[in-house]
């Protein structure tokens, strides 16, 4: 008999693997993903957090100190500005995971759960960097050029990985 | 929603949010004020580096193969465009080889060390590129340990494409000049215009609609047109002369019409960036 490998395990390495797809999938489709004038971003890192937070147990995970951890490393390798994602991060997915709780656990409230994080995610982002002044682009630019391609990205990705991941937590609720 | 707003929940949210805001405060002075972050940060940085090499390796090797194949069907005609280039260009390597090897006489004879123009390269690749709207960030796998200083110039391909702006001991972030924060790129810059007029400036702002570099408050006479060269100036700190920027594409009125505003189309093309050079001034 082969022992289980426990969950905790393939989230946390899973959680690295996307923190650094994140930077690499920016780097190589920078041609797509930073076309002027819009800009796609991918969060890939925020996608595994919140599916973490829909299948798996968020106590035993530690979901929160995770999201701060990777969130204060975004922020360092990542940006180089201390005090955003550190907070952003454990926000959104205590934000997502009171919605998800309320609403039938299936893919279409996911859906519009992430939706949700991801907006909050990138308009606190925006604020931010708008109040120490890396960006001077207006409201209606960040929603257009911004926000909504970075939905649509992130949207299709969640499409694509939901299933796979919600059977990875089934598989091992045992 | 009362339990939402629970008084403990509120005294939680503030001391997060003044946290917040003194954090980036700091870091934000650190990076206008010190040459290099904190140790603590480095060390972080480098270790991170290291782990992101694993990831980034056959991610950027599967970049590699769609490239090459790419490449591969260009290549015929490619190869047809380049040929007559060819001719022309060993003509100029030429005259250049002769031209720098007459300078360096001379600069001997007149007792003249080194001017702004020299500086030699180093070379580095790109780990990652900073996943961001606001923050046009590459961060590339040379830092301290092989002499990259804060603020020295990076070259890709043709031309100019931004500066260092924070070094670990073996990596650095480079803030590409399409980034639109008002405390980044002020790069000394220099028009060559109509009748070998020389017009001085500095970059102020990115247009990232349009993809262009703006050049203001130019109160010179001095004419310039549509396909003037962009290099940079060599005047004020660490930036050699002569590093290609790009070419004029638009002169205009800045809004009170009293200054000239210039469009300048960036040589390097930003977002594809695999190698890097960083200039280091002699």
């Amino acid at each position: 008999m082969k022992r289980k490998v426990p969950i905790a395990i393939y989230f946390v390495i899973g959680q690295f693997i996307a923190f650094f797809l994140d930077g690499s999938l920016s780097q190589i489709l920078s041609g797509v993903l930073f076309k002027y004038p819009n800009s796609m971003v991918p969060y890939l890192t925020v996608l595994w957090l919140i599916l973490a937070a829909f299948f798996g147990n968020v106590k035993k995970l530690h979901l929160y100190t995770w999201a701060a951890i990777i969130g204060f490393i975004f922020d360092m390798y990542y940006t180089g500005l201390f005090g955003v994602y550190v907070f952003i991060f454990p926000l959104v997915v205590y934000l997502c995971q009171m919605v998800y709780q309320i609403l039938p656990p299936n893919f279409m409230s996911g859906f519009l759960v992430y939706f949700l994080g991801i907006t909050v995610l990138v308009s606190l982002g925006y604020m931010a960097n708008a109040f120490i002044g890396e960006t001077d682009s207006s409201i209606a630019q960040f929603l257009v050029n911004t926000l909504a391609p970075t939905l649509a990205l992130n949207l299709v990705l969640l499409a694509i990985v939901y299933f796979p991941v919600e059977t990875l937590y089934r598989t091992h609720r045992q | 929603m009362q339990k939402f707003f629970s008084s403990r929940k509120l005294v939680i949210v503030v001391v997060c949010l003044i946290v917040s805001f003194g954090l980036m405060s700091l870091s934000v002075a650190i990076r206008d004020k010190r040459n290099t972050p904190p140790l603590v940060q480095q060390f972080g940085n480098d270790i991170v580096g290291f782990a992101d090499r694993i990831v980034a390796a056959p991610m950027n090797g599967i970049h590699h193969g769609f490239v090459s194949t790419k490449n591969l069907l260009n290549t015929y005609q490619e190869n047809a465009r380049l040929k007559s280039k060819v001719d022309q260009l060993t003509q100029t390597q030429v005259k250049d080889q002769v031209l720098t090897r007459e300078n360096k006489q001379l600069k001997r004879q007149l007792n003249v060390g080194s001017t702004l123009t020299g500086y030699e390269k180093i070379n580095a690749a790109v780990i990652t590129r900073t996943p961001s709207t606001w923050a046009s960030q590459i961060i590339i796998n040379k830092g301290q340990a092989s002499g990259i200083k804060k603020n020295m110039p990076v070259i890709a391909g043709p031309g100019l494409i931004g500066t260092v702006a924070e070094v670990n001991k073996t990596n650095s972030k480079v803030v590409l000049i399409s980034n639109t924060a008002e405390n980044s790129n002020r790069f000394a810059i220099q028009v060559l215009g109509d009748n070998s007029k020389v017009v001085n400036g500095i970059i102020t702002s990115y247009d990232s609609a349009t993809n262009r570099i703006v050049m203001g408050n130019i109160t010179s006479k001095a004419k310039l047109s549509v396909g003037n060269r962009v290099t940079t100036s060599g005047l004020g700190g660490v930036i050699p002369k002569g590093i290609y920027v790009g070419k004029v594409s638009k002169v205009a009125q800045d809004d009170y019409g009293l200054a000239k505003k210039v469009y300048i189309k960036p040589a390097a093309n930003l977002n594809d960036i695999e190698v890097v050079s960083v200039a280091v001034r002699d």
